[in-house]
């Protein structure tokens, strides 16, 4: 299988390959090649209703992250015992919301999205920034993977501040 | 022996028969009148008129059906004229094809559809929902498939996807749909400007395609216009279209079963 990129919305114009290409170079740096996820781009309506269901917030966010693994160490690669267990989850990206974003700091939205992908990522390998202490533990991966990831692309990516997201793993 | 057994069986069958046929001829005895089965030929219930086609009480319920089937539609019709597309888009219509065109930098795209069978079946899936009121009814969306035709200056061959609209994985309207807004079924190279399909030309098929490569050619039609916002604007003209020829379709049954 691999990454399933589905792209639901037509608010922002979209280079699926540039993201699946990104996304493949996170999977490797998390080694998590094996295990299949599923990346969905979808608007502010969508991310927003989610959002409230999920979440119980009625508002937009950058992402939303559903695990297939629940309560996972952080960091820990799910031990696998058959085949169709190979599946970290679904990661929701509100690409609207994140294209908003990138007009006010002038960022490049497909580095944003990627940014944004290896938060999600860090969400499905268990994990979150509830307490203070849980998010550096996730600020510091997040660096770690972005740092490898510019120095195997080029890139200039930095991690989400505490300012810039709002998700946490439903 | 066995075959005059059977000549009996057959003999005391056709007997049975005709006895069944003498007891139901014989039952009207009592009520003075005698039901004519087998004499009378069925006698059509038609109408008079001097136009000399056939025209039956049936024909006449069916016309009075049909104009008022057509009031309702033309009511509810959502567009009296077509939507237009964005993007410069050419429309060109026969019948219940239509074809869009656009040209960019020298290229050519062509989009070509067809609103005959376009409206997938709506399925009922709650039964405690069966009974709808009219408000309440599911709004009739058709959604084609649609080739895509990309024809570089000076390049005898047209490069043509085959794309169509996914139905959504969960179901109609119900829960989250995850499935993209269109998709490419087939790619194949084809003679510019042929009619006929080559089936002598290789057709990749995206069912087990590398996704990598899908993605580049969603890409690249992306490029030339045809994206998501294309794919919404497309299903609304398609569904203006299609409403369109149905009126046109009940208006001229209407014609031909009318009694002029």
């Amino acid at each position: 299988m691999g990454v399933v990129l589905r792209n639901l919305q037509n608010v922002v114009p979209l280079r699926r390959a540039k993201l699946r290409k990104d996304v493949e170079v996170l999977r490797h740096i998390f080694g998590v090649q094996r295990f299949d996820m599923g990346i969905i781009c979808v608007d502010n309506r969508r991310i927003q209703r989610i959002n409230h269901v999920y979440r119980k917030k009625n508002q937009p966010t950058d992402v939303l992250s559903f695990p297939f693994y629940e309560d996972l160490r952080p960091g820990k690669i799910p031990c696998v015992l058959q085949r169709e267990e190979y599946n970290l989850g679904d990661i929701f990206l509100g690409v609207e919301y994140v294209m908003q974003q990138c007009k006010e700091t002038s960022q490049d939205l497909h580095e944003a999205l990627t940014v944004v992908t290896a938060h999600g990522i860090c969400h499905l390998l268990g994990y979150r920034h509830e307490t203070e202490e849980e998010w550096n533990e996730m600020q510091q991966k997040e660096s770690y993977i972005l740092s490898e990831f510019n120095r195997l692309t080029g890139s200039h990516l930095e991690p989400l501040t505490k300012r810039s997201t709002q998700d946490m793993r439903p | 022996m066995l075959k005059s057994v059977s000549r009996a069986v057959q003999l005391a069958a056709r007997l049975s028969f005709s006895r069944s046929f003498w007891s139901l001829s014989s039952s009207g005895a009592a009520s003075g009148s005698r039901p004519r089965l087998l004499t009378a030929t069925r006698a059509l219930p038609t109408l008079s008129c001097g136009c000399g086609s056939l025209h039956t009480e049936g024909d006449k319920a069916f016309a009075e059906f049909l104009t008022d089937e057509i009031k309702e539609e033309k009511k509810i019709q959502k567009n009296k004229s077509l939507p237009k597309m964005s993007g410069g888009w050419e429309l060109e219509l026969n019948g219940t094809e239509a074809k869009l065109i656009r040209s960019l930098s020298g290229e050519k795209v062509t989009i070509t559809f067809n609103v005959n069978n376009s409206i997938p079946p709506q399925l009922e899936e709650d039964p405690e929902h069966a009974q709808k009121s009219p408000e309440d009814e599911p709004e009739i969306v058709s959604t084609p498939n649609f080739v895509v035709e990309v024809t570089k200056p000076g390049v005898k061959s047209s490069l043509v996807f085959d794309c169509h609209f996914p139905e959504d994985e969960t179901g109609h309207g119900e829960g989250e749909e995850e499935s993209d807004i269109f998709a490419i079924r087939e790619v194949s190279f084809q003679p510019e400007g042929d009619v006929e399909w080559k089936e002598t030309s290789y057709t990749l098929n995206t069912d087990s395609l590398d996704w990598a490569l899908y993605d580049h050619l969603m890409d690249f039609l992306a490029d030339r216009g045809v994206d998501n916002t294309f794919a919404d604007e497309l299903t609304e003209l398609s569904t203006a279209l299609e409403h369109q020829e149905y009126i046109k379709f009940l208006e001229d049954l209407s014609t031909f079963v009318k009694c002029k």
